[in-house]
C-alpha cells in the first residue's frame, strides 16, 4: 500500500486541499455553531415559565370605565370562545375558571402562621399545563392543593414584605416546602385543606389549581353561581403571525403583551438560526465542490498509473481506497477541529449567557456532535461512491 | 487454466474488411497451457489488441474469448482482478512501468499482492539481466532496454497459467535477449505454463511450437 500511495500520491495539490480545508471549517463551524447556540439560548427563552408554553396567549376582554359602570358583562359566552376556536391561527382555547366562593390563605413554616390573607384560585385545563401529571392533580381524600403562584408575589414577600417583617427570605425551592392553609367558606360549609406550591409562572398573573379541584369546590361552596370565564387561553400555531393581533383588537379583547414576546424570541431565533446555517451549509457544500473537482483533477492526472495499477493486477477498490482515505481523513479532521473550535466559542458565549439567565442549563455538545458526525457521514459516502466511479471508469476504459 | 480459445474473434475495427487472412481472427486459434507459441504479426494487424482483449482490457471485438470453454465476455471485475494476479501474466508492449518508481519499487509493487517471489530471487534476476546496479534507479532514468528487463522480471513475480510477451525484446542485444529467454523459459516450465510471444520482425529464439501469422 506503501508504494501505491507513492505512486498516487503525485499531482496532489496542496494548495487545493488547503483551500477546502478551510472552506470546510468555515461551513462547517458554522452549521455546528447555529445548532449549538439555538440549542443552547433556545431554555433561556423557555424555561422562564416551563407550565405554559409559549405559544399559548391569555385572552380577556377589556374592562372600561364604561362597561364597568353599566355592568356589561366581561365574560366569555360560549358562541364567542366557538368563534376564536374556528380561527386559522388557533390550535385549541381553554377557559380560566375561578373559584366562586370564599377563600383565605395563611401560609407559614411549621405552623407557625406568617401571612394569611383573602384569595382566589383559578384553573385551567390540565392540558395546558406543563408539570409532570403526578404532581398536578388534585384528591379529595388527601386534600392537598397543588399551587402555581405568579413568580412576582415571590418577589413582593422576598424584597417588599419580608424584609419590613423581619422574615426570612424564601428561595423558590424553599417555597415548595412552605405549607399553606386553605380555608373555604360558602354554601352554608367550611373546610380547611392544604395547599402546596408546585411552581412559579412569569406568565400567568393568577393563583392557578388543578381544574377538578375548582370544580369540585365550587360544585361544594358555590353550586349556584355561573362559572362563565373572564379570562381564556388560546394556543396559536404562531405567535408572531399578525393575523391573532388583528383578530383580537377588532373585537376589543386583550392580550397580554409580554406573553408573546417569548414566543416572538423563540421565533426569529428559529429564523435567524435557520438562516445562519443555511449559509453554513452553503459554504460546506462549495467546499464540498472544491474537494471533489480536486480530486478528479487528482484522477485525471494520475489515470495512466491508476490504469497500470489495475493492468497489473489491483483491484479498483485497492486502487480507489488511498483518495478515499485522504478525503475521508480531511473531513474528519475538519470535523475534530471545527468541535474544538466550537467548544471554545460555545464557553465563550455561555459565559455571558450565564450572567444574563443564571438559571439556565445547558444540554451539551451533543447536538452539534450529532450534527457533526451526521454531516461528515454523508459527505464522505459521497467521496467514497464518487471516487470508486471515477476508477471505475477507468477500468471501463472510458477516462 | 488451461485453455484459451480465441472463437471467430475479429476486433470491431475490422469489421469492414473482408480480406482478413489470419491464424487468429475469424478461426478457431486455441493455445494451451505448457505449450510455447510465438504470434507473428505485421504492424496494425491488431497484435496488441490481441493481447488487450486476453487480459480483458478491452472488449471492442467480435466472437469470443474462451479460456476453459467459458467466455470472457460475462466476466466481472473481481474475476479479472484476480485472473491478472494468479493466471494471466502481461509483458506489455509500452512496458506500463512507474517513472516515479525505481525498478526494484516497480517489481515489488507487483510481488506485494502475492508475495509470489522473494527479495532474493528478484534480486538474483536483476543480476542476470545485468541491470543489478539500477534497482535503486528511478525507471523514468533508465533506457528502454533496461526499462524491458525490468518488465520481464516484473511479469515473472506472480503465479500464471499464461504468460503473454507483447515483444519483449525488441530493444535488446542477443545476449541479453537469449538470458531473457532463459529466464522466462525455465519459470513458465516450473509453473507449467502456456507461453504466447508476439513479434513484429526481431524475435526471441525459442523451440517455438506453433507459430501464428496474425
Amino acid at each position: 500500500m506503501k508504494l501505491v500511495w507513492k505512486l498516487l500520491r503525485q499531482h496532489i495539490s496542496i494548495g487545493q486541499l488547503v483551500g477546502f480545508f478551510f472552506a470546510n471549517l468555515l461551513g462547517m463551524l458554522i452549521v455546528l455553531l447555529s445548532v449549538q447556540f439555538y440549542q443552547d439560548v433556545k431554555p433561556a427563552f423557555s424555561q422562564e415559565d416551563s407550565f405554559i408554553k409559549n405559544d399559548y396567549l391569555i385572552v380577556s376582554k377589556s374592562i372600561s370605565t364604561l362597561g364597568g359602570l353599566t355592568g356589561s358583562t366581561s365574560t366569555f359566552s360560549d358562541g364567542e370562545i366557538g368563534e376564536i376556536k374556528g380561527q386559522t391561527f388557533c390550535k385549541g382555547v381553554g377557559k380560566f375558571t375561578a373559584t366562586q366562593y370564599h377563600v383565605s390563605g395563611s401560609f407559614g413554616l411549621s405552623n407557625q402562621p406568617a401571612l394569611s390573607t383573602d384569595m382566589f384560585f383559578e384553573s385551567v385545563p390540565s392540558e395546558f399545563i406543563d408539570v409532570q401529571a403526578g404532581n398536578w392533580h388534585f384528591d379529595e381524600q388527601e386534600g392537598i392543593v397543588p399551587i402555581i403562584l405568579p413568580r412576582s408575589y415571590l418577589a413582593i414577600y422576598n424584597f417588599g414584605f419580608a424584609p419590613s417583617q423581619s422574615l426570612p427570605k424564601i428561595t423558590e425551592d424553599v417555597a415548595g416546602m412552605v405549607e399553606m392553609n386553605i380555608a373555604m367558606r360558602g354554601n352554608g360549609q367550611q373546610q380547611i385543606v392544604k395547599g402546596k406550591v408546585v411552581g412559579f409562572s412569569n406568565r400567568l398573573n393568577t393563583i392557578l389549581a388543578p381544574e377538578e379541584f375548582i370544580q369540585w369546590s365550587n360544585q361544594k361552596f358555590a353550586p349556584e353561581e355561573d362559572d362563565s370565564p373572564t379570562r381564556l387561553i388560546v394556543q396559536v400555531k404562531n405567535p408572531a403571525d399578525e393575523k391573532i393581533m388583528q383578530y383580537f383588537s377588532e373585537r376589543g379583547y386583550e392580550i397580554a403583551e409580554d406573553k408573546l414576546d417569548a414566543g416572538k424570541t423563540m421565533f426569529f431565533l428559529r429564523i435567524v438560526s435557520g438562516i445562519v446555517m443555511a449559509i453554513g451549509l452553503l459554504i460546506s457544500v462549495l467546499s464540498f465542490y472544491i474537494l471533489m473537482l480536486s480530486i478528479y483533477l487528482l484522477v485525471q492526472k494520475n489515470t495512466q498509473k491508476l490504469q497500470n495499477l489495475l493492468l497489473i493486477g489491483y483491484s479498483p477498490a485497492k486502487v480507489s481506497m488511498p483518495y478515499q482515505l485522504l478525503t475521508i481523513g480531511m473531513n474528519a479532521i475538519v470535523l475534530i477541529i471545527s468541535l474544538l473550535l466550537l467548544y471554545y466559542v460555545r464557553n465563550y458565549y455561555l459565559d455571558m449567557l450565564w450572567s444574563v439567565f443564571p438559571e439556565m442549563d445547558t444540554s451539551g455538545l451533543t447536538p452539534a456532535i450529532l450534527l457533526g458526525a451526521a454531516l461528515f457521514a454523508v459527505v464522505s459516502i459521497i467521496n467514497i461512491i464518487a471516487v470508486r466511479g471515477k476508477v471505475m471508469k477507468i477500468w471501463k476504459n472510458k477516462e | 487454466m488451461n485453455s484459451i480459445i480465441l472463437q471467430d474473434a475479429l476486433p470491431n475495427v475490422f469489421a469492414h474488411r473482408t480480406d482478413i487472412q489470419s491464424d487468429i481472427w475469424k478461426t478457431h486459434a486455441v493455445f494451451e497451457r505448457d505449450h510455447l507459441y510465438l504470434v507473428e504479426a505485421n504492424s496494425g494487424t491488431g497484435k496488441s489488441s490481441m493481447c488487450s482483449y486476453i487480459i480483458g482490457y478491452r472488449h471492442d471485438y467480435s466472437g469470443q474469448i474462451l479460456f476453459d470453454d467459458e467466455d470472457t465476455k460475462h466476466y466481472g471485475t473481481s474475476k479479472w482482478v484476480k485472473l491478472r494476479q494468479h493466471s494471466l501474466s502481461h509483458i506489455f508492449q509500452e512496458l506500463r512501468l512507474f517513472p516515479e518508481l525505481t525498478a526494484y519499487e516497480n517489481v515489488e509493487i507487483k510481488n506485494n499482492l502475492t508475495k509470489f517471489k522473494d527479495k532474493k530471487q528478484i534480486l538474483e534476476w536483476f543480476d542476470a539481466l545485468g541491470i543489478g546496479d539500477k534497482i535503486n534507479q528511478k525507471i523514468g532514468k533508465m533506457s528502454f532496454g533496461q526499462r524491458q528487463r525490468v518488465a520481464m522480471i516484473r511479469a515473472l513475480v506472480q503465479p500464471f497459467d499464461f504468460l503473454l510477451a507483447d515483444e519483449p525484446i525488441s530493444h535488446l542485444d542477443e545476449t541479453n535477449s537469449r538470458i531473457m529467454a532463459e529466464i522466462m523459459m525455465t519459470e513458465a516450465k516450473a509453473q507449467g505454463a502456456g507461453v504466447i510471444v508476439t513479434s513484429i520482425g526481431k524475435h526471441m529464439e525459442l523451440p517455438y511450437e506453433k507459430v501464428f501469422r496474425l
